[in-house]
């Protein structure tokens, strides 16, 4: 056996070894100022790429962490100042969230570079109680439209031939519904939303400096309640059914079953995949347009970059790099998305079919009490096209409202 | 489970007895030594990190805690044996189970929630950023930092507006000739006659100077840096007043202060502003007067908590009952493809409940599910409402909701139930036989009471599991169908997912508070429950 001077000479010689592998370690990561960039793992590489020919020509160097797109919100939060990013990619609904959290730092870009921007997506990432400030910079949008077999039937110019084109299909292929969009048992407020807009509804008002007022909720609005009747008819003859999820849409569209599918982006693989000729447009106008909700993703500036001495160079990247056409270019190839910046290209022409069928499209709310909001609407829409024994639509959704006006308090 | 009995003249050890002989030696002694150089090494490592980040109490536990443990399992005192076995459990009972109990009380009397999460000091600075505003024609400079002749920090900035040129020192603005300073496409100074540009690395060390480098303009406006590109003339409109811990707006002197809740508000009801962002601080027992008190938490849940409550003892029952029986028909002696029979019933408890749930989800379907096509069937199993008119309590996606758990459950109580059936001497049911007795009155007399012995405790646990089966109730149908019209309470929510959609999505954004507040109150509620069933139990054991 050994005695015990052997042994504790064999614990300090372990101790030794791993204070020297510590120490570098450190040292390694006290070198030049590292900025830490927090994406999801699609647009990883791209950013990664964008950031580095930055920092190539500015002697600082760049971390980039991959992360579930969603995890950035909630762990932006939690996370310790010594691990925190500096920049991250946000979806700018998180806006409200972030800033109240006084996680994120207002950002103030050069007039030249906000004139590249449409002026909804530079709203999209402002946020205030009474004044507005910008926390982002847009890179990509998204939106949903009505996507078109043009080989079963041809672009729909109103909402009538819609309907009857896809009840048309619904009987001759023995289908549940007629129009494909997504809902599920727990709702899908997103995808009804132009059928939500067309019919006058709206989720919050704007006050008079032109922010999002929380009490003033139009879910129930009186324009809308008039036009709900239409919901509880497109229920009795089956137009669109809560039960149909998005797998059950992807295999009757690539199938050629049905025309017509209310879908984003992320669906064109699998369409093109399967061969199908198709066209994107806005849903027609029903009542009032059809308009979609938009989504913007872009780059924020945390209020930990200060903490880690490179706020300067965190804001420098975002403003005046991440901003330019060709990073956006770069960017938005990468996310399958079209790029914010207008001078920036998308090369896909079903992409610029998308940003059309957007058109007019309202943001979705960036305040952080719409995180009431999504299942409420989703479940009054649930409840009254599930078929029969549905609830008729203007009570589902006057109880929506009220639920929403409960929560919010 | 079965010991070999060594009936042979010669004594040969089992596997395990030579194996702890061969690893009791010097072999025994290294590995020890190597395990605990290991842990040592991974500590040392931990100190860099923790001075690194300036963590000195948690610097001073790891250091003790190891010192202990080194001592302890290098010492040869035979006091000090017992801790051997006691210590490696203890650490991982306090870092898995107490410190996590402990967060969640702390939290439970906070009101750490969105808009909520910083210290006071860092909210009171963000309030500072947030609250400067351009001022009426403010205006917006490319710029560029440089040095002076005598090296010191000056901006050389470029007027977007007017295209004047400036250097802004923290004295104020002086205007250049335009001849003295060259600009980019985009504007930006690329040099200043008398000048000396700042670039790349060295613009980067400046980071704090630049943040904090303000060039005054007219009245308490000033410019800022924002980022090294860009100054922006800015003006704050609200002012702290340290001595009195109040904000005062600076247009109308409207004072906002502590409310004590974590925010600086002004006013109070409908009219009251609030100042974002807020601090966590602690609130007492604020969120537990609020799960009294609030209607929206109060009004559904003496029906969401019998629900649970039924929720989780229909599935115990159930998935007991199922396991019971095939556990019985599997124990017959000399059936063959017995193994095989076995393998295929536990696998249900071998995937992942993520995936099975989900896709049982999907099998379901009202319109879509394979079970109503296969079935020829019309049955609503995850949208519908009530079975029976008169039992409005029973409702088809409850039932699909406990079918699924059963479906889950059933194989871990179909092997505990084999191996309690198992140690269940034939000795007594023989005697039984003997006796007189029927088959199933010896399962009513003997077996059940020997097996419930063993199994009632763990059915207590599975009870205690089902409560705060979020993952099935949520993956399965989100909480819903929402009957009425309020999407608060659905039909199938049980008290954890009901508790998750009221603290986390709902209001405005996540409230870890309330939430925190209500898991102690379904932990009460759990334990309440288990104690007094594991009371009862105890006159099962006097059987024995």
């Amino acid at each position: 056996m050994l005695n015990h001077k052997r042994m504790w000479a064999l614990l300090g010689a372990a101790m030794a070894v791993a204070a020297v592998l510590a120490s570098t370690a450190v040292a390694s990561h006290k070198a030049g100022p590292t900025i830490v960039i927090w994406t999801d793992a699609n647009r990883a590489p791209a950013i990664t790429k964008v950031a580095n020919t930055w920092a190539s020509t500015n002697g600082a160097t760049i971390q980039v962490v991959q992360k579930n797109f969603g995890d950035i919100e909630t762990q932006l939060g939690t996370v310790a100042a010594s691990d925190a990013p500096d920049i991250v990619l946000a979806a700018h609904d998180w806006t409200g969230q972030l800033a109240a959290n006084g996680l994120v730092v207002p950002l103030y870009p050069s007039n030249a570079v906000k004139s590249q921007f449409p002026s909804y997506t530079l709203n999209a990432f402002s946020y205030g109680t009474a004044v507005k400030k910008l926390y982002g910079i847009p890179v990509q949008v998204e939106n949903i439209g009505l996507l078109v077999n043009t080989k079963l039937t041809k672009v729909p110019t109103s909402f009538a031939q819609v309907e009857a084109t896809a009840l048309a299909f619904k009987k001759k292929n023995h289908l549940a519904y007629g129009l494909c969009v997504q809902q599920g048992s727990g709702g899908d407020a997103y995808h009804m939303y132009p059928f939500f807009s067309g019919l006058g509804g709206y989720v919050f008002g704007t006050n008079s400096a032109g922010n999002l007022d929380p009490s003033n909720i139009g879910v129930a609005n009186k324009n809308f309640l008039k036009n709900a009747s239409l919901i509880d008819k497109w229920n009795k003859e089956g137009l669109i059914n809560s039960k149909v999820g998005y797998s059950e849409c992807d295999t009757d569209f690539t199938k050629s079953k049905t025309p017509y599918w209310i879908t984003g982006p992320w669906a064109d693989s699998d369409i093109e995949k399967a061969g199908i000729t198709f066209k994107v447009v806005q849903l027609p106008r029903i009542v009032y347009p059809s308009v979609p909700f938009l989504g913007v993703n872009g780059v924020m500036v945390t209020k930990f970059a200060a903490t880690h001495g490179v706020d300067a160079a965190a804001k420098d990247l975002v403003l005046n790099y991440f901003s330019t056409p060709s990073a956006q270019t770069q960017l938005a190839a990468a996310g399958g998305r079209a790029p914010a910046n207008l001078k920036a290209k998308a090369s896909d022409p079903i992409l610029a079919q998308f940003g059309a069928a957007g058109k007019g499209g309202v943001p979705m709310p960036n305040i952080p009490q719409m995180a009431s909001v999504w299942t409420d609407l989703g479940a009054a829409w649930v409840r009254s096209t599930k078929g029969s024994g549905a609830m008729p639509a203007a009570r589902s959704f006057r109880g929506a409202a009220k639920s929403i006006a409960d929560k919010i308090g | 489970m079965a010991t070999p009995a060594p009936t042979a003249a010669t004594f040969r050890p089992g596997l395990i007895a030579r194996a702890i002989a061969v690893f009791s030696g010097t072999v025994g002694y290294i590995i020890k030594l190597v395990l605990l150089a290991l842990a040592n090494a991974l500590v040392a490592w931990a100190i860099y990190v923790l001075i690194d980040h300036q963590r000195w109490p948690a610097l001073a536990i790891v250091v003790a805690a190891t010192a202990l443990i080194d001592w302890i399992y290098l010492v040869p005192h035979s006091w000090a044996l017992p801790l051997k076995f006691l210590i490696p459990g203890t650490i991982f009972l306090v870092g898995f189970q107490v410190i996590p109990i402990l967060f969640t009380i702390t939290i439970a009397f906070s009101n750490y929630s969105t808009g909520h999460i910083l210290t006071k000091d860092q909210a009171i600075s963000t309030i500072k950023v947030n609250s400067l505003e351009p001022p009426p024609n403010g205006r917006q400079f490319d710029m560029a930092p440089a040095r002076d002749s005598s090296g010191k920090l000056v901006l050389i900035l470029h007027d977007e507006g007017s295209g004047k040129v400036y250097v802004g020192t923290e004295k104020g603005l002086t205007r250049l000739p335009k001849s003295a300073v060259t600009l980019d496409a985009n504007g930006v100074p690329t040099s200043a006659k008398g000048y000396t540009l700042i670039h790349g690395a060295e613009l980067f060390q400046l980071d704090q100077q630049l943040e904090a480098y303000r060039v005054p303009t007219i009245g308490d406006a000033a410019l800022e840096p924002q980022g090294t590109q860009i100054a922006v003339e800015l003006k704050p409109t609200l002012r702290y007043v340290p001595k009195r811990d109040v904000f005062v707006r600076i247009s109308d002197g409207k004072v906002f202060r502590d409310n004590g809740l974590g925010s600086f508000v002004s006013g109070e009801g409908q009219s009251a502003e609030e100042l974002e962002p807020g601090w966590k601080t602690y609130t007492g027992f604020r969120n537990f007067r609020r799960i009294i008190n609030d209607p929206l938490v109060r009004g559904p849940f003496f029906s969401i908590f019998a629900w649970t409550f039924v929720f989780a003892a229909a599935c115990v029952f159930f998935s007991f009952s199922a396991g019971l029986f095939l556990a019985i028909a599997l124990d017959k002696r000399g059936m063959r493809f017995q193994r095989t029979y076995r393998s295929i019933l536990v696998i249900p408890y071998a995937i992942p409940a993520f995936l099975s749930l989900l896709v049982w989800a999907g099998l379901f379907n009202d319109d879509f599910g394979v079970v109503n096509r296969v079935f020829h069937l019309n049955v609503p199993w995850l949208f519908g409402g009530q079975v029976f008119s008169w039992l409005p309590f029973i409702s088809w996606p409850r039932i699909t909701v406990v079918l699924v758990s059963v479906w889950l459950t059933t194989p871990y109580f179909f092997l505990v139930s084999l191996g309690a059936l198992q140690s269940i001497p034939d000795e007594l049911t023989e005697a039984a036989k003997v006796d007189g007795g029927g088959a199933f009155q010896i399962f009513r007399r003997v077996t059940l009471p020997l097996l419930l012995v063993a199994v009632a405790p763990l059915m207590i646990a599975s009870f205690a599991f089902n409560f705060n089966n979020f993952n099935n109730v949520y993956l399965l149908t989100g909480g819903g169908p929402y009957t009425g019209t309020s999407s608060l309470a659905g039909n199938t929510d049980i008290l954890i997912s009901y508790t998750y959609k009221l603290a986390i999505a709902s209001g405005k954004g996540s409230d870890y508070g309330l939430a925190s507040a209500v898991a102690i109150i379904i932990f009460f509620i759990v334990a309440g429950i288990s104690g007094f069933s594991f009371w009862r139990t105890k006159s099962l054991e006097s059987l024995s």
